[in-house]
């Protein structure tokens, strides 16, 4: 990690906890999707953690459900 | 009969041209300035993400054209990520490159992440198409501060 150099390495001390970097993804994308959509400043910077939370939250859903459908669905139908 | 509005709206073909070289100029070109800087400041922050996880490697037309496609939206600092790559990463042999080329995770997410911002680049784009002329986000914390200090300098 020491001996890591930004942008000409890979960071891959993030390589265990991959699934982390989708926070900074959905952010971003929130505050672009965001800058086009919201028609007030007020209400920007709350539309946009919103965003992020749906995202992210979404997605981690998506996970789960498809983790317990291979887990736990798939081997039951797979019983003779 | 309602009027065609495609015809009233003008295709605003240099802000789009601007938007391509840097991510929000366009806006910001239309008098969009806060639109047109948060824009700026998203996908340059998705671009910096996925260079500084995936390294300049997470940007190859050679290796990932595919990808490519998408990320090139974002401009010339996509290009010049990949000529980067292209001059530095490149020629190493392959011993060499060990230490510089992104494997699994890291190196799909920093892939990703640009592409992300390739393809909000274009929405971005397409989002000028229909574009109108200082319809910019408003701000009446900004309108009020600057009620108060017009009431202030009126009273003085």
């Amino acid at each position: 990690m020491i001996a890591w150099t930004p942008f000409l390495e890979p960071l891959n001390a993030m390589q265990s906890v991959w699934y982390l970097l989708l926070i900074p993804m959905a952010f971003g994308i929130a505050v672009v999707y965001r800058a086009l959509r919201e028609p007030s400043y007020n209400t920007y910077w709350r539309a946009v953690i919103i965003m992020t939370l749906q995202v992210v939250f979404g997605i981690a859903a998506i996970a789960i459900a498809l983790g317990v459908f291979v887990q736990w669905v798939i081997p039951l139908l797979n019983q003779p | 009969m309602s009027k065609n509005t495609n015809q009233e709206q003008p295709v605003h073909v240099t802000a789009i041209i601007l938007g391509w070289i840097l991510p929000g100029l366009g806006h910001i070109s239309l008098g969009q300035k806060r639109r047109g800087t948060l824009i700026m400041v998203g996908i340059l922050f998705l671009v910096l993400c996925g260079a500084l996880v995936g390294g300049i490697d997470a940007v190859d037309h050679n290796k990932d054209g595919l990808w490519f496609i998408a990320q090139v939206w974002c401009g010339p600092v996509v290009i010049g990520i990949d000529l980067l790559n292209q001059t530095i990463l490149a020629p190493l042999p392959i011993a060499g490159k060990a230490t510089y080329v992104g494997l699994s995770h890291v190196n799909e997410i920093g892939t990703l992440c640009i592409a992300m911002a390739g393809l909000m680049n274009f929405v971005v784009l397409l989002d000028l198409l229909q574009a109108k002329q200082g319809d910019d986000l408003v701000c009446t914390f900004a309108d009020r501060k600057g009620d108060a200090s017009m009431g202030r300098g009126a009273k003085q």
